[in-house]
């Protein structure tokens, strides 16, 4: 498995052999406040580099998760529609939302410490 | 952009790791653990907030008549110790802000919405009504909740619900924008601090603006800038009730054609058949009536969102469609209050 990377759109992703898994960071939950619902999409939705994959509904705004690179969904994470709150409490870990098959790859995501420094 | 203005408690606000918000010029708390979390403290228990961006003016006993005549509540014959919730109306009928009035023995303070807080100072000036202006040399702290009155009673004496009291060191009144009981106490800047600290020790804990707007949401209360605006009467925005004035005042024949006529738009509770949130400004549709959102939230309480919506006429139809980002939603108008 690679390394967390992020994107300026404040989602993490990691790539894992054809594979990843995308979820947003714990500065976009902080930013977000409460989030009360989730609109994930359908496994085998194929999306471009970009494209909203995510609705998030929290008490401030709402706001969307895009994809990282292109791909095919595999699985979601159907434990946040019950509870997502697990998005607020644990954003890069219980709180991932989709996983895809890669179609083409882009690794350009920032490193953790990039990340930091964008957001500060 | 000139700088924001902060409350004397700024710094405790930023020590205590709040998140903050830029609300009409003011650098205020948004929440500190949580809008969901202090939400349910004063559903629950009691919470504290600091209101003290908004405008707090003193207005002198004798010109209590001037100023019933620029709002459409009878205030000149309340009794002395009562609040009053109103609304300064326009010669339109519209309404240039809510807010309440505490009226004592001597003088009257005037609350107002932070946003409107130099609006209603050059609408006071316009119709020559004196004022002081106590917003920068003052505090203002709501302590609202469940358990509210219960806590508070050991730190002052509780007035009756809707009246007033005064102290050596704090003026307040038993009112709130939460739906639950509690009391909003103006004090001085230095005694704030040491006012909250008794309060936190009581078990009290800090609410940001994020769960006021959930709370007087849930309690199907009002707010300036969404249900009612310059543009909009209090006969449009459904608080008839709040027409008690029996004398002449300002835009009252504009109000009293729209209730004779109901030819007037109407603003409406909703809730919602899904999890999505309709929020400030999706438009929506009852029957053939357009209509559009001017608050829409979840209710914490109920776990499912509502919100307020205005209607350009009476719809006849309860089941309404709201265009949420493309997909259409079902939702349903209630004539009742959200929370029973």
């Amino acid at each position: 498995m690679s390394e967390t990377k992020y994107l300026e759109t404040h989602e993490w992703y990691i790539v894992d052999g054809d594979n990843f898994t995308v979820g947003i960071s714990d500065f976009a939950q902080g930013e977000l406040g409460d989030i009360v619902f989730i609109t994930l999409p359908e496994v085998g939705q194929e999306f471009n580099k970009g494209d909203a994959i995510v609705e998030v509904e929290a008490t401030k705004t709402v706001a969307e998760a895009y994809a990282p690179m292109n791909c095919v969904i595999t699985e979601v994470n159907s434990n946040l529609e019950a509870e997502p709150e697990l998005i607020n409490n644990d954003p890069v870990g219980d709180g991932w939302m989709v996983k895809a098959q890669i179609k083409e790859m882009d690794d350009s995501g920032m490193t953790y410490q990039e990340y930091e420094s964008f957001i500060s | 952009m000139s700088e924001l203005k902060t409350t004397s408690l700024y710094e405790f606000h930023l020590n205590k790791n709040s998140k903050m918000i830029d609300f009409a010029g003011w650098s205020m708390p948004f929440s500190y653990d949580g809008t969901l979390k202090e939400h349910n403290y004063v559903r629950q228990s009691a919470g504290y907030f600091d209101v003290s961006h908004m405008g707090r003016l003193r207005l002198s006993y004798s010109q209590i008549e001037d100023i019933n005549y620029l709002i459409c509540s009878e205030l000149n014959e309340l009794d002395n110790t009562k609040a009053l919730y109103s609304i300064f109306t326009s010669d339109t009928g519209t309404a240039i802000d809510d807010v309440i009035f505490w009226k004592f023995e001597d003088d009257l303070i005037l609350i107002c919405n932070a946003s409107n807080t130099s609006k209603i100072k050059n609408h006071l000036d316009t119709n020559s009504i004196n004022y002081e202006d106590l917003t920068d040399e003052t505090d203002l702290i709501a302590v609202q909740g469940n358990k509210a009155i219960s806590i508070i009673e050991e730190m002052m004496v509780i007035p009756n619900k809707f009246s007033t009291s005064k102290d050596s060191k704090y003026i307040y009144a038993r009112t709130g924008y939460t739906g639950e009981d509690g009391v909003e106490v103006m004090l001085d800047q230095k005694d704030t601090l040491k006012f909250i600290q008794q309060l936190e020790a009581k078990g009290v804990m800090p609410c940001g603006l994020g769960s006021r707007d959930t709370l007087r949401l849930e309690a199907s209360l009002p707010l300036y800038g969404f249900e009612l605006t310059d543009d909009i009467t209090p006969v449009e925005a459904g608080l008839k009730w709040t027409l008690s004035n029996k004398s002449d005042y300002m835009g009252k024949s504009v109000i009293e054609e729209q209730i004779n006529s109901k030819q007037h738009k109407y603003l409406k509770r909703f809730k919602l058949n899904a999890k999505q949130i309709a929020r400030t400004g999706t438009v929506c549709k009852a029957g053939n009536i357009n209509g559009i959102v001017t608050s829409g939230n979840i209710s914490p309480i109920l776990g499912y969102p509502i919100g307020f919506a205005m209607f350009e006429t009476n719809p006849s139809d309860n089941l309404v469609e709201f265009d949420i980002r493309g997909n259409l939603i079902e939702g349903n108008l209630l004539d009742k209050r959200f929370l029973s």
